[in-house]
């Protein structure tokens, strides 16, 4: 029995989920900043917003590119 | 005999797709993130692209489970006819009956069934079924339900705003998981495309193996990948009218935050799991995802009564089917005569299927499988919450 395998599919699924969550839980809290009214916000919050967004989308297409047997031959 | 299990293994896969695309798209829909017809059509164009991206799964199928060819004990088109016939009679019963069940464990236990009935038990490749299969059917929506429950707590953590001074709650503003939404349940279409089209990709290739026009061992063909991709993907088309339809009714308390997370599980589960060659369930670990996020709020509690049932419907359709398919295979087995009665009896089963479902009320009971897991997870009430944080208030005066 390879339990190798069955560990790797846990760990590659929870290392994979709680990186795109917390990338984007992270962007939409810097969005939230952004945007509150009374305080003068800093415009790097709207940003640094993007930039977890953004770096979300990268770890998808990342992991997308791992699983795609076309690029790793 | 080969033409007849091409044919049936496509539309096999078109009803997978029909059913499943409420899974990934019915939550983006209701908390309307995206427009139906557009959540549709991307659901079908992702089954379409994942169907393309990997086959290890089809490899599964088709080389792991029976052992074919070489080592002298020979499959035939009759017995994955006959498998095939179980699967989709035993799909029939459940769906009359209401019952949860699986349609990729259904396809596995009928070939099972037929394979031991009409070769013998030594058919069967026992360790690759435990491993590529039964194993990761019990583990796999577990290891997304804790994925999904521990994301769920940090997508809360993360984004819950106290005001810094009096420690009141500010506006929580988590209106972004929203459109994130769009993107974890386009992963969840893409990650379907690349496990449930595969089964079909693996059946048809046993076939071709089976009768002796394919070498065995050797993965799909490419004509073999594109006509189950495309099964799958106006399969998906298709039933997205159904959901459509539905909308009125709303759906499960899921908030946007818990969706999002349990999504991002359930599509990693999946692709890793796809990667390594494991068939699963999709609808298992889709709902093993709803029930760990449901967790990973605050103030809910498991309803055991309706995940049991849930459980036991897992653990059931593998043998039953089984059952259902090595009756096939003896029928079979008689000659002509039998195959001619399993191929009617199989076609009416499916006809009627058709027009019952066309003719019946569509409610999001039957249109989203991964309903009923939402149910298993009891939400504590807004009032109850709301009385038992005034009294909190009152004591602390």
């Amino acid at each position: 029995m390879h339990w190798l395998e069955l560990i790797q599919v846990a760990g590659a699924t929870l290392i994979a989920a709680v990186t795109v969550v917390v990338l984007y839980s992270v962007g939409v809290r810097f969005t939230a900043i952004a945007g509150d009214p009374e305080q003068a916000t800093p415009r790097w919050m709207k940003s640094l917003a993007y930039a977890c967004f953004g770096l979300c989308g990268i770890a998808v297409l990342f992991g997308l590119y791992l699983i795609i047997p076309y690029f790793s031959k | 005999m080969v033409a007849l299990v091409i044919a049936l293994a496509l539309f096999f896969d078109f009803t997978n797709g029909f059913h499943d695309t409420a899974n990934a798209m019915a939550t983006p829909i209701a908390t309307g993130a995206i427009k139906p017809k557009t959540a549709v059509a991307l659901a079908a164009v992702l089954n379409l692209v994942g169907a393309f991206l990997s086959t290890e799964v089809a490899k599964t199928v088709s080389g792991g489970i029976i052992k074919e060819g070489a080592d002298g004990i020979q499959i035939t088109p009759d017995i994955i006819f006959a498998g095939l016939m179980g699967a989709i009679l035993w799909n029939m019963i459940t769906w009359l009956k209401g019952l949860p069940s699986s349609s990729s464990h259904a396809l596995f236990g009928g070939l099972i069934g037929a394979a031991i009935a009409g070769i013998g038990i030594q058919s069967v490749n026992f360790d690759s079924l435990m491993q590529k299969v039964i194993l990761p059917a019990i583990f796999a929506p577990v290891i997304a339900g804790g994925a999904a429950y521990i994301c769920t707590r940090l997508a809360y953590a993360l984004t819950s705003r106290h005001d810094p001074e009096t420690g009141s709650k500010l506006t929580q503003k988590r209106g972004g998981f929203r459109t994130g939404q769009i993107f974890t349940s386009s992963l969840v279409a893409l990650a379907h495309g690349t496990n449930d089209a595969q089964k079909t990709m693996g059946i048809i290739t046993l076939v071709l193996i089976a009768a002796g026009t394919q070498k065995p061992g050797s993965g799909p063909q490419f004509w073999v990948i594109a006509a189950c991709a495309f099964a799958i993907a106006i399969g998906t088309y298709a039933g997205g009218w159904r959901i459509i339809r539905t909308m009125g009714s709303g759906l499960t308390d899921v908030k946007p935050a818990q969706g999002f997370a349990a999504e991002s599980s359930t599509a990693s589960a999946i692709l890793a799991s796809s990667h390594l060659g494991f068939a699963l369930s999709t609808t298992q670990v889709a709902s093993g995802s709803v029930i760990g996020s449901g967790l990973g709020r605050k103030g809910t509690s498991v309803r055991w009564g309706t995940a049991g049932r849930i459980a036991i419907g897992w653990l059931f359709t593998l043998p039953a089917a089984g059952i259902v398919g090595a009756l096939t295979a003896m029928l079979v087995k008689t000659g002509v005569v039998g195959v001619l009665i399993a191929a009617v009896a199989g076609t009416s089963a499916v006809l009627f299927m058709f027009i019952q479902s066309r003719k019946s009320h569509v409610g999001h009971h039957n249109a989203v499988e991964v309903e009923e897991a939402g149910q298993a997870v009891r939400f504590r009430k807004k009032k109850a919450m709301a009385a038992s944080r005034a009294n909190k208030s009152k004591d602390a005066k």
